[in-house]
């Protein structure tokens, strides 16, 4: 069932629609992909699955003709591709659909949809021509042609790219995690969105951090690991997650599981009380010191919502927080604030606005701590080493030294410094926005173990998630959002998939 | 020191990559600025030796010195990913303030000068303001701010240039100490200041995040408005003394004073590696970018090459100078 890398390759086939042979990129020495065959077959999802920094970027980069492979070739339809550029990848109907968006937020929808391609007579953009052909194309997606493309959701613009794609003549359309971002619901709708594509012939080939993703939509997976291809199978449907999760990290695998705490609903945590602004409405929440709770609930039913509004990041009129056997005091109205109750917060989107760029690891890690670290406003260089070699050898931070821009690092170990960064303020509440999104499973895990020992220390921990696995091994109590407010409250044994899955409206 | 942590850079990029050419190539590229300088130099002075006297030398520090002031001035708010194009009418305007204080209400020559250097750290603050509690656009903003400073100079001097300075005041442009003038010491001692300042303190730290992701910093604690609004607050301060060294200099201040430092002023930070995206730069640069724009003007006149042309050559190596740091960035980063 699982083909081993070095498997004889079998004879082409004619809907064999991209065949890679043997192949490699190295950078001087460093190789970051080694002799990789695999094949794709005409009118199947194929998911590709591996660590950060396992080749994944690589590979796709190579067959959608962005980077020169430095060995090996590729075959579209059978035939060998001479020259590698975009220009030509694209004419031949491979396309790269990335992360970011391509999209122009104060266009339209159809007039993104033929950006670049607008049809024209003498010049002039035949605005008719775009709308009649931007309505046919939209038929089916619920994505109304002259929205404007900024107002339109995650999932919206994600399908907006993938048309975009088809239509420039895409056969073989690449998706490079799609689904960052995206809320369960949205998820399902542009999954169905493929598998509606995938009938009508578009070969897609999936990247994704998630078995679960890669079992749920993939007819075939091709796993990378360390450059190389670690198993491939043309029947997942056959697989486990653990199957998955044993040929990304290439060994059995012990995932985390939290032992569960009761802890007694009375007075010697944290009370918040009357939180209220724009889609919150909270008329109490209690966490005690050492719990981990768990926020659960679609966007804009007050989980995100309430965990910015307790750090600052959300407007709130009075609302109060009072520790145990302290004065009730205002929530803090800005970040600098919070910090100063002890109250730390990471967000959800380490590019916008978790990490700065061109620091260095080491300038990211003491930056929320600079005040604590400071003499008169001259910053303790001796205070700030330490405080930073604490944590970049405790968060097992891979870099060569803290010194290089953490620009440099992968997602999982960027995720590793944001946290380091938090966590050096000495925390009383550590409130954490989807922690683990993006960032391998392999990672994840210890991620976790940092968030469980921070908690055992006497920590409350806040996790907004839609990861319901995470939610299942991580948290004690967990709080499920809509309207603003919290609508349902498990425990213990309640806490199952099933149950998070039923709640989540799915 | 700077020796030292080049070699070592030398060392380290050596490791990767093997003493190559294209490492070598990248070297000089880094510091593409400082080549440039020293080119310019022998160039110049191979066309008149004269180039190469002390008293040459002093010469080009005075140059350098009120273009210093202003350069600087000009890289706090591209620090923190802004930018303010009122300085050098900032100069003009806080001076003649505090000139007509001395001339006309017989203030000490001290008091107006502190008086001019609060004008202008008050107008910096002001801009400051404006940027962060209003959200005002700072390119806009600051443009208008120079239009009203420029008009207002014109009004309060009457078109007429203020001369019959104190001695008190113009005693630090004119002193000497054997031959070497003293006001070149007020930009090193800037220069000093503002690098202590960016690199050992939190306010200092603080600009660096703010200019690299606002929304970050803000995040991680860092009062973003209050951090802009220091950056423009300590430029205003630092377009006051500008001001001050460039009045005491000329004896006189016209009704157009500092004006013609204003693309001079935002060219030489940039020049010397102050990102106008933000978050990158240092003094180091800024004081490069400095001499070479000073270095150019001072070469030109001095090699006497005719006033029609001295424009178009100036701006041409400028050119050369930018065009050379994009390779670096495209090739080499």
């Amino acid at each position: 069932m699982i083909e081993q890398a070095a498997a004889e390759i079998a004879p082409a086939q004619h809907d064999d629609v991209l065949r890679v042979e043997g192949l490699s990129k190295s950078y001087g020495r460093f190789a970051a992909l080694k002799d990789v065959s695999l094949t794709v077959r005409r009118g199947t999802i194929h998911g590709l699955l591996g660590e950060n920094g396992a080749g994944k970027s690589t590979l796709v980069g190579l067959i959608s003709g962005q980077r020169q492979p430095t060995g090996g070739r590729i075959l579209l339809n059978g035939m060998q591709v001479q020259g590698h550029d975009v220009k030509q990848m694209e004419k031949a109907g491979v396309f790269l659909v990335t992360q970011e968006p391509m999209i122009v937020d104060h266009m339209t929808a159809a007039e993104n949809l033929l950006l670049g391609i607008w049809p024209h007579r003498r010049g002039f953009i035949d605005w008719n021509a775009i709308k009649s052909d931007a309505t046919r194309m939209l038929e089916g997606t619920e994505i109304d042609p002259g929205a404007l493309a900024g107002k339109l959701d995650a999932v919206s613009r994600r399908k907006l790219n993938i048309l975009r794609a088809m239509f420039s003549g895409g056969k073989i359309i690449i998706l490079d995690e799609p689904t960052t971002s995206l809320n369960v619901d949205a998820r399902r709708q542009l999954f169905d969105f493929m598998r509606r594509l995938r009938g009508d012939g578009v070969t897609f080939i999936f990247i994704s951090h998630y078995n679960d993703e890669i079992l749920e939509i993939c007819d075939a997976v091709s796993v990378l690991r360390d450059g190389q291809l670690a198993g491939n199978s043309d029947r997942v449907s056959e697989m486990t997650s653990d199957q998955l999760s044993e040929l990304v990290l290439g060994r059995g695998l012990s995932l985390f599981q939290r032992e569960r705490t009761e802890f007694a609903d009375d007075a010697s945590g944290f009370l918040f009380s009357d939180v209220r602004g724009r889609n919150v409405n909270i008329g109490e929440f209690r966490i005690s010191a050492g719990e981990i709770v768990g926020f659960a609930g679609l966007p804009g039913s007050g989980a995100k919502e309430l965990a910015r509004s307790l750090f600052g990041l959300h407007a709130t009129r009075h609302g109060r927080m009072q520790a145990a056997g302290e004065a009730a005091t205002a929530l803090p109205r800005n970040p600098s604030e919070a910090y100063r109750k002890g109250i730390a917060f990471l967000s959800d989107d380490r590019r916008r606005d978790g990490l700065i760029g061109h620091l260095s690891i080491g300038q990211n890690m003491s930056l929320s701590s600079l005040f604590a670290l400071s003499r008169r406003g001259f910053i303790d260089r001796r205070a700030e080493d330490s405080i930073i070699h604490r944590y970049f050898s405790g968060m097992g931070v891979k870099a060569a030294s803290p010194d290089v821009p953490i620009d440099t690092l992968s997602g999982g170990n960027q995720q590793k410094v944001c946290l380091g960064r938090v966590m050096a303020t000495d925390p009383r509440i550590l409130i954490l926005d989807e922690p683990t999104r993006g960032i391998d499973v392999g990672v994840k895990q210890d991620v976790h173990r940092i968030i469980d020992r921070l908690s055992r220390e006497g920590v409350a921990v806040i996790v907004v998630t839609t990861d319901s696995d995470e939610m299942i091994r991580l948290v004690d109590r967990v709080c499920i959002f809509a309207g603003g407010r919290i609508e349902r409250e498990l425990r213990g044994d309640q806490i199952t998939k099933e149950r998070l899955r039923e709640i989540g409206g799915e | 020191m700077s020796e030292m942590s080049m070699k070592l850079e030398q060392a380290s990029s050596g490791a990767r990559t093997g003493i190559s050419g294209r490492a070598i190539l990248g070297w000089l590229l880094h510091n593409v600025v400082w080549i440039w300088l020293v080119m310019l130099v022998v160039i110049f002075g191979l066309f008149n030796p004269f180039f190469f006297t002390i008293f040459n030398l002093q010469n080009i520090l005075v140059q350098a010195t009120v273009l210093g002031m202003l350069a600087v001035a000009v890289s706090l708010p591209l620090l923190v990913a802004e930018i303010d194009l009122s300085i050098p009418a900032n100069l003009g305007f806080s001076s003649a303030v505090g000139a007509l204080a001395t001339v006309e209400y017989g203030m000490p020559w001290w008091l107006g000068m502190a008086t001019g250097v609060g004008v202008s750290t008050l107008i910096g603050f002001f801009n400051g303001l404006c940027i962060t509690r209003l959200r005002m656009v700072s390119l806009i903003q600051t443009l208008s701010m120079m239009i009203i400073l420029q008009g207002a100079l014109l009004a309060l001097t009457q078109g007429k240039t203020i001369t019959s300075l104190s001695e008190g005041y113009t005693w630090i442009g004119q002193a000497a100490i054997d031959g070497w003038p003293i006001m070149p010491l007020v930009f090193l001692l800037t220069l000093v200041a503002m690098a202590i300042l960016l690199r050992r303190t939190v306010l200092g730290r603080s600009i660096y995040a703010v200019g690299g992701n606002a929304l970050a910093a803000n995040s991680a604690g860092i009062r973003v408005d209050r951090i802009k609004i220091a950056a423009y607050t300590i430029a205003g301060f630092l377009a006051g003394v500008g001001g001050y060294l460039l009045a005491s200099w000329q004896m006189a201040i016209t009704s157009s004073q500092g004006e013609s430092f204003l693309l001079y002023a935002i060219a030489a930070p940039i020049i010397g590696g102050v990102s106008v995206f933000g978050g990158r730069g240092n003094v180091i640069g800024v004081l490069g970018g400095v001499m070479l724009l000073t270095v150019i003007q001072v070469g030109l006149a001095i090699i006497a090459v005719p006033s029609f042309y001295v424009g178009m050559i100036g701006g041409f190596m400028i050119f050369i100078a930018v065009a050379i740091d994009a390779i670096r960035v495209r090739y080499f980063s």
